[in-house]
């Protein structure tokens, strides 16, 4: 739920999604639901002479499960809020 | 919500965990990301010949096996001459 | 040592007390990586800035027999990371020297 919370305030940022085929897609980040699944507007496929395949797509939607990394915007990321929000989920998870 | 909502009745680019491209309007899906594409093709990428489009109709895909899901913009995607396009296969999704 | 003086009873403990520390992280795919952690989930989920990526290419060398080959390191940096958990092997706690 942290992770999903994370994703959604980057909504409309530019990210990297590298895939476990080690495609990597650049774009705005549109929308992502509970399985980490993302939309992506304006995507560019680096390295886009070694894979065509992908050339006339301009959005696309990723399942959450072929993701290995995503690239995130240092500028809109609040470490501090993130630990914070970890240790709390934490805190909760060890109460069950 | 990451919904494919706004793919339906779109042509739209499949590929497939295993590598494969597939092209389709994409006539519905559901809560698993199972797809129904129609009029929907394979295309083959290879580096010895041009890309091959192999028709295959009707298709129902479980989600399961899907890596990703792009709209085709049509006039980008009709003013590309597939037969010239060498390209090594996507390659297929390793965990 | 009682475990409650470290604060540490379940695996996961290890990897709170590692927030905010740099961390040395095992993936699939001959990948590791080091990264100051800010965020983690129950799936392995991470969150890491100032990540640093090693992966190990195995070259079969021509002519070579099965098992020998050159192994070849590639490295790069990213500024703010995240990794999901299906790919991670293990998470290791900075070492303190």
């Amino acid at each position: 739920m942290l992770i999903f919370s994370v994703f959604k305030t980057l909504t409309d940022q530019r990210v990297t999604v590298e895939l476990k085929n080690d495609l990597s897609i650049s774009g705005v980040l549109k929308s992502v639901d509970q399985f980490l699944n993302i939309r992506l507007d304006s995507i560019k496929v680096l390295d886009e002479t070694r894979h065509p395949h992908m050339m006339a797509v301009k959005n696309c939607f990723i399942r959450g499960s072929v993701v290995r990394y995503v690239q995130l915007p240092a500028e809109h990321v609040d470490t501090q809020l993130l630990e914070d929000a970890t240790r709390r989920e934490a805190a909760n998870q060890a109460k069950r | 919500m990451a919904s494919l909502q706004g793919y339906v009745d779109r042509r739209v680019l499949l590929v497939l965990q295993d590598g494969r491209a597939i092209v389709g309007v994409l006539a519905g899906f559901d809560q698993k990301s199972n797809v129904v594409l129609s009029e929907s093709k394979e295309r083959v990428y290879s580096m010895e010949e041009g890309v091959e489009e192999i028709p295959l109709g009707l298709y129902l895909v479980k989600g399961d096996m899907i890596a990703l899901i792009g709209e085709i913009d049509d006039a980008i995607d009709q003013a590309v001459d597939l037969s010239s396009i060498r390209a090594e296969p996507i390659p297929a999704i390793r965990y | 040592m009682d475990p409650s003086s470290t604060g540490i009873q379940e695996p996961f403990d290890l990897i709170r007390l590692s927030l905010s520390e740099r961390v040395f992280v095992k993936l699939r795919g001959d990948r590791e990586l080091t990264g100051i952690l800010h965020a983690y989930d129950g799936h392995m989920n991470l969150i890491l800035s100032d990540a640093e990526e090693t992966i190990m290419i195995v070259d079969p060398v021509d002519g070579n027999f099965e098992g020998q080959g050159t192994v070849k390191v590639a490295k790069r940096k990213m500024e703010m990371l995240f990794v999901r958990g299906d790919g991670v092997i293990l998470v290791s706690p900075p070492s303190r020297t």
